[in-house]
């Protein structure tokens, strides 16, 4: 059985590592999402900053032999002029290729959300590329839709 | 390559492009109803015809007895990889697509029209193929890029009512299965136990993956190779495989059970390596079938030049080795599978063409071989070796009919006798035509 539960200290070089997988993966879908090559010392830095946060929410997924196998980073924004105030962003989520297809992001989901309104949310966003169809697919299949969108060009 | 090869293949191109000169081609169509005076045309064409017409218009399945439909196919290519030479445009294609169509008639009596097209998507690609359908038995995709390839054979397969084949993914499998087969008899060792490595991870290992688990062999016993190492669930473009090459990312997470990193792991206690990835020699180590297996068995199937030379491999501790060329023992070699697969699949009006069925024609062409004797330098019959063809034929059709896949029924032993006579057929009018001076004997000083 997978558990879902919320990061700690020891988990960090493993979720760092799920979470520059994702990174990557973002840059086959656009080329202005193409790596830094420090990218995996940034995300590090910026991963960190999810411990022990009050306003930040990082779960895994743990395998039966103890492998962390997903990672999800989440924080809880203020929304200064719109109802409802508070807004639950799911920024990063990866699952590792062999244990997609089983239910466990939707378990992962389901855990962030709970939390995420635990700490005042009531208002749940997720942010991925565009061209990302299995996001789509994922977040439409449980109800979520389009709402802003980003548009880009270089200068 | 050493010079002297060069210098050999360069010699072949001359004298190619000498010959297709000569010739303009190296195939047309040929009647098959005598004409004895115009009028005979009331019969083929107008007035006559338009009662054929009218029955296949009651019933289009009628196509395959009233027209030549039952003995045609296409092979069809949008020249995006043409042998070892890449993406050279269908013209380009086709004077290969034209050698391939008269091996189908010398070896299995089909009636096979090149068919390059200039297409710019894989969805035209499809396109293209169902509008053609209905004027052929069976499509024989040929020279086509890697990933397209597995898409354009999947939605084919599933979409189109004939067989669909594409040789360098399924041709080549089949013909690595029928070797392994005997291989492992050889060895005495088990399909279902063995360890096997595949080295090179394009068309026709990714379908030699799938083939050999459909005759038994464990995907967690399998470990492919490409020009990263070993391929497995965690390795680090598992990502950019899912979206660019779905069918290679599916054998990575089926496949190498034991998680081996590097070649050397990967050929640790291997009992089979199949490799097809890019011409030797020394492109596989003697060391690492060193590190497999006693009786290891060894295919190194790169052309012109093999990843190792059969007696390296053999100092190196292999017991059975097999190349694709057909100056050393074990040649592997798809045309003993492409004509008889489709002259089977045709003559019971097959819809499709499974991994069963390949699986059939690779034991059958196996069996062949082992009534006349297997040893370590004959695993797997030769070209000239007649008889395997009809067998081939008889196996593939009595496996297509047993799977619901055929249009109508056949024995083993009709169709043996079916398959012999078409292609006794179809060389005994080629021997007329150049015993009569119509086929023109090859020029003298260009065989020099």
């Amino acid at each position: 059985m997978v558990k879902v539960r919320k990061a700690g200290e020891k988990d960090l070089e493993n979720v760092v590592e799920l979470v520059v997988r994702l990174k990557r993966l973002n840059s086959e879908f656009d080329p202005l999402l193409k790596v830094r090559d420090d990218v995996y010392v940034q995300v590090k830095n910026w991963v960190s900053g999810y411990l022990n946060n009050k306003g930040k929410l990082l779960l895994v997924a743990e395998s039966d032999d103890g492998r962390i196998i997903g990672a999800l980073v989440s924080e809880v924004r203020e929304r200064l002029f719109y109802e409802p105030r508070m807004e639950g962003v799911i920024m990063d989520f990866y699952i590792m290729p062999e244990f997609r297809r089983r239910g466990i992001g939707k378990m992962m989901m389901d855990e962030a959300i709970k939390m995420l309104r635990e700490m005042g949310a009531h208002v749940i966003s997720a942010e991925f590329p565009a061209q990302n169809q299995i996001s789509v697919a994922f977040y439409r299949k449980y109800g979520f839709r389009p709402m802003m969108n980003v548009y880009v060009k270089e200068t | 390559m050493s010079s002297s090869g060069e210098d050999r293949t360069k010699k072949w191109y001359d004298t190619s492009i000498k010959v297709a000169k000569e010739y303009g081609g190296k195939i047309s169509v040929m009647p098959k109803v005598p004409v004895k005076g115009l009028r005979d045309f009331s019969i083929y064409y107008t007035p006559g015809v338009a009662g054929v017409s009218l029955e296949i218009a009651k019933n289009p399945n009628l196509s395959f007895e009233l027209t030549w439909r039952w003995n045609a196919i296409a092979v069809l290519t949008d020249g995006t990889r043409v042998l070892g030479l890449g993406n050279v445009g269908p013209e380009a294609a086709l004077p290969v697509m034209e050698g391939k169509a008269l091996i189908f008639k010398y070896l299995g009596g089909v009636d096979a029209v090149p068919l390059p097209i200039r297409v710019k998507s894989k969805e035209e690609f499809i396109a293209v193929a169902k509008a053609i359908e209905p004027s052929f038995g069976g499509i024989n995709l040929e020279d086509i890029e890697s990933p397209k390839c597995f898409y354009l054979l999947d939605t084919l397969r599933k979409e189109l009512n004939i067989p669909v084949w594409h040789d360098d993914q399924q041709g080549t499998a089949g013909a690595i299965l029928a070797g392994l087969f005997n291989a492992l008899k050889i060895t005495g060792k088990s399909i279902s136990d063995v360890k096997i490595v595949l080295f090179g991870a394009g068309a026709s290992n990714i379908a030699a993956a799938r083939i050999l688990h459909a005759a038994g062999a464990n995907y967690k016993n399998m470990i492919l190779i490409d020009s990263k190492g070993p391929l497995h669930a965690e390795r680090e473009d598992m990502d950019k495989l899912m979206l660019n090459n779905p069918w290679k990312y599916d054998l990575a997470l089926k496949t190498n059970k034991e998680r081996s990193k590097t070649v050397e792991e990967a050929m640790k206690g291997a009992d089979v390596l199949i490799s097809a990835s890019t011409p030797g020699p020394n492109v596989i180590k003697k060391d690492w079938i060193k590190a497999m297996n006693k009786d290891a068995i060894v295919f190194a199937l790169a052309n012109p030049v093999p990843e190792i030379w059969p007696w390296e491999a053999k100092e190196a501790g292999a017991r059975v080795v097999a190349t694709g060329r057909s100056d050393f023992p074990n040649q592997i070699n798809n045309s003993l599978i492409f004509p008889s697969v489709f002259r089977g699949a045709l003559d019971v009006r097959a819809r499709g063409i499974s991994d069963e069925v390949i699986v059939a024609v690779a034991k059958e062409i196996a069996k062949y071989a082992e009534e006349r004797g297997i040893t370590e330098d004959y695993i797997i019959p030769t070209m000239e070796e007649w008889e395997v063809y009809p067998r081939a034929a008889a196996a593939a059709a009595v496996e297509i009919v047993k799977e619901g896949l055929a249009r109508v029924t056949t024995t083993y032993n009709e169709e043996l006798e079916r398959a012999r006579s078409i292609i006794a057929k179809s060389r005994a009018s080629m021997e007329k035509l150049m015993k009569e001076g119509l086929i023109k004997e090859l020029p003298a000083e260009l065989m020099r």
